[in-house]
């Protein structure tokens, strides 16, 4: 699976849980907020990966390299989901929130720091994709999932038998991209990932 | 060649914009641009930031800010120049285009970034315009060449767009930067006009029935930096409308921008106000923070206030984060109150007190209510309107718009950024109303004002190549007239008034040339000659020969023009050669001045200088 599939993943189920505390559950807009962001990576990163066809590199230079920046085979997509980290940091701050600890700040501190996040990162997705939800119909309705239906696009819980139609409850409406648009990487360095934000330093 | 396809340059002060029309009759489509995202990024925009920066030579891997197709020189332009030059201003290029109709300044010296102090070679208004221009050729073909389309540009129709306020220096230098862009011999269109091409063809076969004989359209432009207003005359012709530019205003450089920058202004004091200090860079991301809340507040009703937050600078947002609200009051005060106040409609623009105190530079307009710029223009305009008997019979067909102060237009289209909001288009919709004694005129809906000069460039560039669809007649904007020096007695004290000769009237159309007859100028071989140049825009009565007494109250001054005369063969050094003005405007809409000797059809053409003061 691709890394930062797996990271976002990671963080998503950690989100999740820190719902179940009770104390956690008064911050559920920022993490769904969050995790939906964190889902978009995802999805994007899937993308990317289709995208590109990179080329196989030789793993002569590994020891030269920092382990942290280490590229294996699929660099080029690696580096295209660094690179998308890097827009979500760069407009909305995603990297500075998600690595900060937010336990010791109160619930205002958070919301304000959210909102601030919410709109650059709202605003980044928005540039790079078209999202639109799978089902159109209002979450909690009943609906009827035809035969021949997407299976991607659709998942099937509870007690599944028998043939389509299926009826249920639509629980999630689901998100699926209709288009995106990328930045590409100029040029990407065989031996390193791009960094997702610089070091900023003031010359006085 | 003839051309195949047509494609519209939006050469913008803040932002520009290509669009492509194809001869099908398809509408014209904007090819989003690449651009630098951020080190190492490229990816596209519907705009390309008009903004260039300088790198220092350590600071970016060449590699990582080059365009594909880039040139070698490292310069960086688009949306990561804007955005990183703004912390770094010294490096950072931003409207050039303003500097190209600036009269105290020579466009061909490299004096960009302004009042910068960098080790690195510093740019001339006219390369920066080049190399915008060049970045959008190339960024138009590589993008169209990325999805399977090849273009081939000497089979294109281009057309590149300016101000309607540029006077012919500014046009001259435009078509210079385009030319050594690469662009060959373009043509040159007005924004308002561009603008009102685009309308209707997003009115589609419907915009004949939105406008009738009679009508006064006042397309009312205003962008990113600067606003630009014209007059369109409806009339009838054989059964068919005929479209005709009446009037152009003055450049100014007033707009979006400054918009963002006051409300930027007041949240920063009401930030202070409540205890909290920002610096330089908090401010900035606040103009954005601004910026964003506007847009929110302007296209949702019925939000009453915005949360704006400004993320401390280090990495963790908890740190130092400020915090304030923009409400929709405030928001009124500032954009519809600040810069569209109800004023009445005599009441002009301040003029700054005293132009010899003001920091040298660009000359930003020093009253920003644009209210009172739009009074102006339509004041001006009804003078200029009256001085010609075509102009005045054109516009009598609507009763009473010759009557009162102002020239009254009956439509106005929209166009540029600002305009994107609802409550501003209302705003001014209800100042041209209360000028008009509670009299609404009507709206005449585009879409996408930000984009539409483009469109309506390659739509014009389209009708111009295969001749069909509509024409706004227009011809030269302005009138141009040549310093005479008077003939007096000096008298210690007493400066004579400066005669002015009209050469070019206003309206004079492409393809015309004219010989000004009764005023002979002696041109000494091997000697160059100047001439003061003048012209105005609310003159449309003046005839080529005639004489103004007094240049310096009438006109507006705008360059000097200069002719170097060689040796002439079987003529000696020094002789005096009798010569007569001999204006063209070129099929092209260019405007030229020669100087041709009376007794043979030997001529030498006049170049545009700066204006020595």
């Amino acid at each position: 699976m691709h890394p930062f599939i797996r990271t976002s993943a990671a963080v998503i189920l950690l989100l999740n849980c820190v719902q179940l505390v009770p104390a956690g559950r008064e911050f559920s807009p920022q993490i769904a907020g969050v995790s939906a962001l964190l889902a978009a990576g995802m999805l994007a990163a899937s993308f990317a990966g289709k995208r590109s066809s990179p080329a196989a590199k030789p793993a002569a230079a590994e020891a030269l390299m920092p382990a942290a920046a280490k590229i294996t085979a699929d660099g080029t997509k690696h580096a295209e989901a660094v690179t998308l980290l890097g827009i979500f940091q760069e407009k909305g701050r995603l990297v500075d929130f998600l690595m900060d600890d937010i336990a010791p700040y109160t619930d205002a501190q958070v919301g304000s720091v959210v909102r601030a996040v919410h709109q650059g990162c709202k605003a980044a997705l928005q540039e790079h994709f078209t999202i639109q939800p799978v089902a159109s119909e209002p979450e909690g309705a009943l609906i009827t999932i035809p035969a021949g239906y997407p299976a991607d696009e659709f998942r099937l819980v509870g007690n599944l038998s028998g043939q389509a139609p299926f009826h249920g409850k639509l629980v999630h409406k689901g998100w699926k991209v209709a288009s995106a648009k990328l930045p590409r990487t100029l040029k990407a360095d065989e031996n390193r990932l791009p960094t997702i934000a610089a070091a900023e330093v003031e010359i006085s | 060649m003839k051309p195949q396809f047509s494609l519209g340059i939006d050469l913008g002060t803040s932002n520009s914009a290509v669009a492509i029309a194809d001869f099908d009759g398809s509408q014209p489509r904007i090819v989003e641009i690449p651009q630098i995202l951020a080190p190492n990024q490229l990816g596209e925009l519907p705009a390309l930031a008009s903004a260039l920066y300088i790198p220092h030579p350590q600071e970016f891997t060449t590699s990582a800010m080059q365009p594909p197709w880039a040139e070698s020189r490292g310069e960086i332009i688009g949306h990561f120049a804007r955005e990183h030059g703004a912390l770094v201003p010294d490096r950072l290029v931003s409207s050039a285009k303003s500097w190209l109709s600036n009269p105290l300044v020579d466009a061909r010296q490299a004096i960009l970034p302004w009042a910068s102090s960098i080790a690195e070679p510093k740019l001339s208004p006219l390369e920066c315009s080049r190399q915008y221009l060049s970045h959008l050729k190339n960024g138009f073909l590589h993008a169209e060449a990325a999805e399977g389309r090849i273009w081939d540009l000497s089979e294109c129709q281009i057309v590149l767009t300016v101000p309607a306020s540029f006077t012919e220096v500014a046009r001259e230098l435009t078509h210079e930067a385009a030319v050594a862009a690469g662009l060959g011999d373009v043509v040159l269109l007005e924004e308002p006009q561009a603008a009102f091409y685009a309308w209707t063809a997003q009115a589609g076969k419907d915009w004949k029935s939105q406008v009738r004989p009679g009508d006064v359209v006042l397309v009312c432009d205003v962008g990113g930096g600067t606003a630009d207003f014209s007059l369109i005359a409806i009339a009838e012709n054989a059964g068919d409308l005929a479209v005709e530019r009446i009037s152009v205003g003055e450049h100014l450089l007033l707009g979006g921008d400054n918009m963002d920058l006051a409300l930027a202004y007041t949240l920063r004091q009401q930030l202070e106000d409540a205890g909290q200090n920002i610096d330089d860079w908090q401010f900035l991301a606040l103009i954005h923070a601004a910026q964003s809340a506007k847009v929110t507040l302007f296209s949702q009703a019925d939000l009453p206030a915005v949360p704006v937050t400004i993320p401390s600078r280090g990495s963790s947002l908890f740190a130092k984060n400020l915090a304030t609200t923009l409400d929709r009051t405030r928001l009124e005060e500032v954009v519809l109150d600040g810069f569209f106040e109800m004023t009445p409609v005599h009441e002009m623009p301040l003029e700054s007190a005293s132009t010899a105190l003001q920091e040298f530079g660009l000359p930003y307009a020093s009253d920003a209510v644009l209210s009172k710029h739009l009074a102006r223009f339509l004041t001006r305009s009804l003078q200029n309107v009256k001085a010609s008997e075509s102009l005045s019979n054109l516009v009598g067909a609507q009763p009473d718009a010759l009557a009162g102060p102002y020239l009254k237009p009956s439509a106005i289209l929209f166009n540029g950024g600002v305009f994107k909001a609802e409550a501003v288009r209302q705003r001014v919709l209800d100042l041209l109303a209360s000028w008009n004694a509670g009299t609404p005129i009507r709206a005449l809906i585009g879409d996408e004002p930000d984009l539409a000069v483009a469109k309506g460039a390659a739509l014009y560039g389209r009708n111009r190549a295969t001749g069909t669809g509509i024409r706004i007649k227009s011809g030269t904007a302005r009138s141009y007239y040549i310093g005479l020096q008077s003939s007096m007695p000096a008298v210690p004290g007493f400066k004579p008034p400066v005669k002015a000769l009209c050469v070019v009237p206003q309206g004079m159309e492409e393809g015309s040339e004219c010989l000004i007859e009764g005023q002979e100028f002696g041109l000494v071989t091997g000697k160059p000659a100047s001439f003061r140049f003048f012209s105005s825009e609310i003159r449309s009565g003046d005839l080529p020969g005639q004489v103004l007494p007094n240049a310096e109250r009438e006109l507006e001054e705008i360059s000097r023009i200069e002719v170097n005369l060689p040796l002439v063969s079987g003529m000696a050094e020094g002789q005096v050669i009798p010569v007569k003005v001999n204006p063209i405007v070129t099929e092209l809409g260019n405007l030229e001045l020669w100087l041709k000797h009376t007794a043979s059809e030997q001529r030498w053409k006049v170049e545009f200088q700066v204006r020595m003061d």
